[in-house]
């Protein structure tokens, strides 16, 4: 029998299954710690997480830098210090400040448990942004942007974020070449004093549990002072750009980066599972349209890609891609016909089954393992929502309707509210 | 201890299966010994697209990602040096449409113009992304035929220039194809929630039929030994001044590839690493340095490359990044600091080995090197390293005569 002759395997159907239960224990000093037991090695992922994001800065570039010099010296230990007993226990993190959140995440083998959270607990309630560290740090961080600047991607985004949010929100603001030098590290220790406490902390723990994690956690974190509560953050309201086209010029660069979207609903609202299914279509995986469209037929870009994404105050959809300069108005056109081919015409039932299908495997792989269960469970947590939202993703993954999809791409897909950014 | 099962199908295709009950899927891994060296230097470029028009579908299958998409799974794939790897996931009970679809395309894809034209244009598009219009991007299409003249190596995967891939015909790549992809040039590894038992059962029924066919790999030419230092400085439009920096080492199979492998680790594994703790932090010569080891098959190069800060003149870099090397010929390396970058490598080991993909991608890998067993033996072989290798090692290979040194400098240097 030759392989050509062969009928394709049938398909089983495909049950996402669900986020695992979740232990929650909670510190001597109120720190809550959620535990997530699962996996075949003696590993663990900790997360610490705090409310210390960009939201809440006074000025550009302070939640950032704050997080950064986490490592850079605390009480006990200089930053060389810090840095030879992380790498020395083979702990491997990962400081960073987000929009909403700030933190860090360590992925370290069991047997170095205690001695790793003895040190996390120290940089955390303890830093001390020492200022040679700083200067060097800042000195650092500047070339870099000044890097970054150099990419249309960044230029783009950038921008993007700019025009949806207004300026004078942090989730919008640019940073500048001038907000290097503003900053300095009574800025940093201010920050820090107000949002780096036990009280302004959670916890996701995750792995093979060291089965006394709660008394070493209790031994290290839950014996700090809680602090006071947390603060309210910058209160601004978002204010979007009156333009709606913009482009931001790159000399010399061979393709433009394309940035198509606006703000939107978040996670909390009804319709986002809905509107999930409906990116996912429009450019969310391989066979996406707009992947179809305009890389597997036109061969305008390596890549493009549709994201509906939340953040606590907004949520916001994007599409980007980078495109040969040529390509710019075409795929652009292109990117407009696929979108307003969703508000006209019902999707039909053999491409809803394979998305219904593709996203069902996607959740799988979001329940697979301890770590991924971490990042799922983190991802409804932080919004004050329960493992039922995944209930209701699944069950709208397998039960949306085409109509119902036309509602949302017309409901939510206004062609005449999107901003387009092109940088190049 | 991570278990597996080997065995062989009569064209030649070797199967290798770890099972993993603790996941909901399963993986499927098939490592094709082809890479970016078996490509004629006068057609760079060609493995990697070909990698590309594996997607474009064959007759029986239109649309390569749809039915794996319908049964719920995920793929992709890359191309190297040495290898092309395709791999995907999918919930195990759909993993038979993995095996129809790796064996379907092993079998023969469609080589078009019309598809062939459509994945030129997305590999240039790809070519100017990643190489051309990236800030320091062209920096490895510029240090590879430094350091080689002769080897394959001394192009990057990519392509040596955008001319030769889109010089490309559909015969070149049906002929690659031919030349390359057989079962018998191939490793396929499964792992995750799947027995052994059924491995060979789906592998005996889809790949089983497919013929044995011949592969014809060309003779690689080998590098000749170094005896000067190379230089090359180029300007270009970026904001600040970037050094490489690269020597010739030992190859994959060789027993300095691990200690190198952590003399790389001392150098730049993590902040405490010495490059940064005495160029970044102390001297502050640096924005950022690195160092790594290209993990080719054949020799490869240890590399370190950084950027410097405002002020600092290339020279002064060069000179002080030559000192820390120099200072591993001494031997002097603290116990903490060896036994900081062998907790380093066990750590990343044991992590990477908590996803079936990457258990599954690593024992292909291991089999192609010509003995799986060597992912269980891995943190054993780098405990095992020891200053005096070390020093061996960087007295033997980390010399100027063996160096090649690209000066990437800002045309407006600030």
């Amino acid at each position: 029998m030759s392989a050509e002759k062969m009928t394709a395997p049938s398909i089983n159907p495909i049950n996402p299954g669900s986020l695992a239960p979740v232990k929650s224990i909670v510190l001597g000093n109120g720190i809550p710690v959620h535990i997530i037991e699962g996996g075949t090695e003696d590993v663990m992922r900790i997360e610490f997480i705090l409310r210390a994001g960009t939201v809440m800065e006074n000025i550009p570039l302070q939640a950032s830098s704050t997080n950064m010099m986490l490592t850079e010296g605390s009480e006990k230990y200089s930053s060389e210090e810090i840095k030879a007993l992380l790498d020395g226990y083979g702990v491997f993190y990962q400081l960073s400040a987000e929009r909403d959140s700030a933190g860090l995440i360590i992925y370290l083998l069991n047997r170095h448990a205690e001695k790793a959270i003895e040190l996390i607990a120290e940089i955390l309630f303890n830093s001390m942004f020492p200022e040679k560290e700083f200067v060097i740090m800042m000195k650092k961080r500047l070339r870099r942007f000044m890097i970054s600047r150099e990419k249309v991607q960044t230029l783009a985004s950038e921008k993007f974020f700019e025009t949806i949010f207004g300026n004078n929100h942090p989730y919008g603001k640019m940073v500048s070449e001038n907000d290097f030098e503003a900053l300095n590290t009574d800025h940093l220790k201010n920050f820090y004093a107000s949002y780096y406490t036990p009280a302004n902390l959670s916890v996701i723990v995750s792995g093979k549990i060291n089965e006394n994690i709660q008394e070493i956690m209790d031994k290290y974190l839950g014996s700090k002072l809680p602090g006071t509560p947390l603060q309210a953050g910058n209160e601004s309201d978002f204010q979007k750009c009156p333009q709606k086209r913009i482009h931001v010029p790159k000399k010399g660069a061979l393709q433009s980066a394309i940035r198509i979207g606006s703000a939107t609903i978040n996670k909390r609202h009804p319709d986002y599972p809905g509107l999930k299914v409906l990116n996912t279509i429009l450019g969310g995986y391989f066979g996406s349209r707009l992947m179809k469209n305009i890389r597997e037929e036109k061969g305008y870009t390596y890549g493009i890609r549709s994201v509906a994404a939340s953040l606590n105050l907004s949520g916001y959809k994007i599409i980007s891609a980078e495109v040969d300069n040529q390509s710019v108005r075409e795929a652009i056109a292109e990117i407009y016909r696929e979108i307003s081919k969703l508000q006209k015409e019902p999707v039909a039932y053999d491409e809803l089954e394979l998305v219904r299908n593709y996203m069902a495997g996607e959740m799988v792989r979001m329940f697979d393992g301890p770590f991924s269960m971490a990042e799922s469970f983190r991802a409804i947590w932080e919004f004050n929502l329960e493992a039922d939202y995944y209930r209701k993703l699944a069950h709208t993954v397998r039960t949306i309707t085409p109509d119902e999809l036309l509602h949302l791409a017309n409901k939510y897909y206004n062609i005449d509210e999107l901003y387009e950014i092109v940088a190049g | 201890m991570i278990d597996f099962v080997k065995f062989s199908l009569r064209n030649g295709l070797r199967i290798l299966v770890h099972e993993d009950r603790s996941t909901p899927l399963s993986a499927l891994n098939l490592l094709y010994g082809v890479g970016s060296r078996d490509e004629d230097p006068e057609m760079t470029g060609i493995a990697h697209l070909l990698e590309h028009l594996m997607f474009c579908g064959t007759e029986n299958v239109p649309v390569f990602d749809r039915p794996l998409q319908m049964a719920g799974g995920e793929n992709n794939a890359f191309t190297n040096n040495d290898i092309t790897n395709y791999y995907l996931t999918v919930p195990a009970d759909n993993i038979e449409t993995g095996f129809w679809l790796e064996s379907d395309r092993m079998n023969g894809i469609n080589f078009s113009r019309d598809a062939l034209d459509v994945q030129k244009k997305v590999v240039i598009e790809e070519f100017k992304q990643r190489y051309l219009n990236q800030p320091y991007g062209d920096s490895q299409l510029l240090l590879r035929p430094l350091a080689y003249t002769t080897h394959h190596y001394k192009w990057p995967t990519i392509g040596k220039s955008i001319s030769h891939i889109e010089s490309i015909e559909p015969e070149h790549a049906r002929d690659f194809f031919y030349r390359h992809y057989a079962p018998g040039n191939a490793i396929l590894t499964v792992s995750g929630n799947i027995s052994p038992d059924r491995v060979f059962k789906l592998a005996d029924k889809w790949f089983g039929p497919l013929e044995k066919r011949t592969t014809r790999p060309q003779v690689i030419p080998a590098e000749p030994f170094q005896t000067e230092e190379r230089n090359l400085i180029v300007e270009r439009d970026v904001p600040v001044d970037a050094l490489y920096k690269a020597w010739h080492i030992c190859g994959r199979k060789e027993d300095d590839f691990f200690t190198f492998d952590l003399l790389s680790d001392l150098l730049a594994g993590g902040e405490s690493g010495r490059l940064h703790s005495k160029l970044v932090r102390d001297k502050n010569l640096f924005s950022d340095i690195n160092a790594y080891i290209s993990s080719d098959i054949d020799p490869g190069l240890l590399v370190i490359h950084g950027k410097l800060m405002k002020g600092v003149t290339i020279t002064e870099a060069e000179e002080n990044v030559r000192m820390v090397v120099d200072e591993l010929k001494s031997g002097i390396i603290s116990d903490e600091e060896m036994e900081k970058v062998k907790n380093r490598f066990e750590s990343s080991h044991v992590i990477s080995n908590t996803s079936i993909l990457n258990k599954a991608m690593n024992i292909s890998y291991y089999e192609l090197l010509g003995n799986p067993g060597l992912i269980n033996l891995e943190v054993e072989r780098y405990r095992a390293v020891s200053r005096e290798m070390v020093r061996d090692a960087a007295i033997k290979y980390l010399n100027n005569n063996n160096s090649s040194t690209l000066h990437y400098l800002s045309k407006n240097r600030n």
